[in-house]
């Protein structure tokens, strides 16, 4: 995976399927840190690391984003869940 | 050598026998064609570009004849061949030189991968690179006839050709091809503009063909930085205006208009990134031809 970022958003190319995509901030950020993560990250980890507050309404929501991501990425061929 | 230098019976002579190869920018694609209206096009707009001789090298191999049908009677056609191939239909024999001119686009695009190639504009001034990516039907030629008519050097009015290696833009200096109102649009606001006579009912409508200012031509050999990536559009009565597009939806336009930019893999995205690095990048409204101009002459000397 390769990538490059402009004022937030975020170009990603996939080696695997030679396709090209174009990430929101949001989207960007979950790629970088899941990137970053050598074993990956749980939706759990993820949402509290981008999760503006601490409460557990924010926290939700935070999830809730973050698994959406995740899918738009299953769909894409950029990132797969694990079933471990 | 170049193709004025030939009398008329000699290039018809070339065409019709041993073939004319001629050179566009780093491309040399062998020509033959018995047909008057591909040498009537070839004299007007390849005037200024210069041929090699027949034992040197050769991108492609392209004719433009008449099938052997019936139609060849009853309703004249012209078809293109590459390398003994058809890959197109055959079309009225009024359309051999746009045939022509559509075929080389597409030997260009389909073959020489050695070069990025986006569907686009690209004018240069001051050795840097104004890229006008945009589809069919956005003004871009347009757009891009009318600056090369205000100072700025054609370097391609179709194919944007980048070298992945150094991210510079290679010249491709050849006919504009002008379609429908924009042809009276250019004739009017350029009237030393050398235009062929418009061909009716294409696939495009009527399409013109204007010639390459000679001086782009002679200048083939001077690459360009991109320094500025422009999707034009057009729209009746629009006050010419820039509006900033962010890098990342730049680059996306970029990709869209590839025509290779799969083929290059990680190479490809990492020199198109490199190309968006050093660009400003906008969408552009325009309705006045005039006004778009004095629009890229302040962008040009002030950015």
């Amino acid at each position: 995976m390769t990538c490059r970022a402009w004022s937030g958003e975020i170009v990603v190319f996939n080696q695997e399927t030679g396709s090209t995509h174009l990430l929101d901030a949001f989207a960007g950020t979950v790629l970088r840190r899941l990137m970053a993560a050598e074993c990956g990250a749980s939706v759990e980890e993820l949402a509290t690391a981008l999760a503006h507050g601490q409460d557990a309404v924010e926290q939700q929501e935070s999830q809730q984003a973050v698994t959406a991501v995740l899918a738009e990425f299953a769909r894409l061929g950029v990132a797969h869940a694990d079933a471990s | 050598m170049i193709v004025a230098d030939l009398s008329r019976p000699e290039l018809e002579r070339r065409l019709a026998g041993p073939g004319l190869r001629l050179r566009t920018g780093p491309v040399v694609a062998q020509i033959r064609s018995p047909l008057g209206a591909v040498a009537d096009g070839v004299a007007l707009h390849y005037a200024a570009h210069p041929i090699e001789g027949n034992d040197g090298f050769a991108d492609f191999f392209v004719r433009v004849d008449r099938p052997r049908n019936l139609r060849r009677w009853l309703h004249p056609q012209a078809m293109f061949h590459i390398d003994g191939e058809a890959p197109f239909t055959p079309l009225p024999l009024d359309q051999a030189f746009p045939l022509l001119e559509w075929g080389l686009n597409w030997c260009i695009s389909a073959h020489c991968h050695q070069y990025l190639i986006f569907h686009a504009a690209v004018v240069e001034r001051s050795g840097r690179a104004l890229i006008l990516p945009a589809p069919p039907g956005s003004g871009k030629s347009t757009l891009c006839a009318g600056l090369i008519h205000r100072g700025w050097r054609l370097l391609s009015d179709e194919l944007a050709l980048i070298d992945p290696a150094t991210s510079r833009a290679i010249p491709l200096a050849r006919p504009v091809s002008l379609k429908n109102r924009s042809i009276d649009v250019i004739r009017a606001f350029a009237p030393a503009a050398v235009l062929s006579r418009p061909v009716r009912d294409t696939t495009k409508g009527t399409v013109a063909h204007m010639q390459a200012p000679p001086d782009s031509v002679r200048r083939a050999a001077e690459f360009a930085s991109p320094a500025w990536i422009v999707m034009p559009r057009y729209e009746a009565g629009a006050t010419a205006a820039l509006t900033p597009l962010p890098k990342a939806r730049a680059f996306m336009e970029m990709v869209n208009s590839g025509f290779n930019y799969s083929v290059h893999g990680r190479n490809g995205f990492e020199a198109l990134a490199r190309v968006v690095d050093r660009c400003e990048c906008h969408t552009f409204a325009y309705g006045d031809l005039e006004e778009a101009a004095a629009l890229f002459d302040a962008l040009a000397t002030t950015s």
